[in-house]
């Protein structure tokens, strides 16, 4: 960092992106040996899954309804979407769990967990508005239904199921566009403190003895 | 996947006192926790190209 403040905008936007993640931060080429888990692939497999659901529903976009009902081809692209949607939830699920366990938060990466658990809330209504973009009598049966569910909290005239057009905007621009803004700020907030290490054992020892000190000395961020 | 299994019926729900899901709801969680304890029980396939850090 430069002792005196560049006075363009763009100077001192890339010194302090470069000062909060130098490129062998950004670009890692070496983790820490306990990342040698099983558990620790379930992030990156939901990031693999997000790229094919992007993928596959950039497709059924560019071809249409016609296409993907009434055609072999589009019928694959559909089950891909689907089921590359059912695997993301499936990976983020075991990854939420795995980094509640380990109190993923430890060490000043509390935008790290908060980012995270706010994407996992917001693909639901991203996934949920898929389910009535159909342009089916499936999804007319869902956004009948769906829609007093809405209205029973209020946000129905915000929020309203039954038009097509708003909900199909939300699903494929508003909603994907926040789940991938928010991926990328998680990603980049994990680089910048590094994958939250396990529990030391002395301090598990520690907090199951009767005198455990009431304020614990914070955990050391990985560096 | 429908021409296997016949889906032309409502759904089969599990229920236990307050407790109701669908099965294939129930199937899924299962699932989930079945990947969940095998990810931390299984080994993880190491490899010494130097790549680690301590």
């Amino acid at each position: 960092m430069s002792a005196v403040r560049s006075k363009s905008w763009t100077v001192r936007v890339r010194e302090r992106a470069v000062e909060a993640l130098p490129p062998e931060k950004l670009l890692a080429d070496k983790q820490p040996t306990y990342v040698s888990s099983w558990i620790y692939v379930f992030g990156v497999l939901s990031i693999a899954s997000l790229v094919v659901i992007i993928a596959s529903g950039c497709i059924l976009a560019l071809k249409g309804p016609g296409w993907w009902h009434f055609t072999g081809v589009g019928r694959f692209f559909n089950s891909i979407h689907l089921w590359a949607v059912e695997l993301f939830f499936f990976v983020m699920v075991v990854h939420l769990w795995g980094k509640y366990w380990m109190a993923a938060w430890r060490g000043g990466r509390v935008r790290v967990w908060v980012t995270g658990a706010v994407t996992f809330l917001v693909a639901v209504p991203c996934a949920l508005t898929g389910y009535v973009s159909q342009q089916n009598f499936d999804a007319q049966w869902i956004s009948t239904q769906a829609k007093d569910a809405m209205n029973s909290v209020g946000i129905g005239a915000f929020f309203n199921l039954t038009n097509f057009g708003q909900m199909y905007s939300y699903h494929i621009l508003l909603l994907p566009l926040a789940v991938v803004g928010l991926v990328v700020a998680h990603v980049l907030l994990v680089r910048k403190h590094g994958v939250v290490p396990p529990f030391r054992l002395e301090d598990v020892k520690r907090a199951t003895t009767a005198e455990r000190p009431t304020d614990l000395p914070p955990q050391e961020s990985h560096a | 996947m429908a021409a296997i299994f016949n889906l032309d019926h409502p759904a089969h729900t599990v229920h236990w006192h307050f407790f109701s899901m669908s099965v294939s709801n129930v199937i899924v969680i299962v699932l989930m926790l079945i990947v969940f304890v095998l990810a931390i029980a299984l080994p993880f396939p190491k490899h010494d190209v130097g790549g680690h850090s301590s």
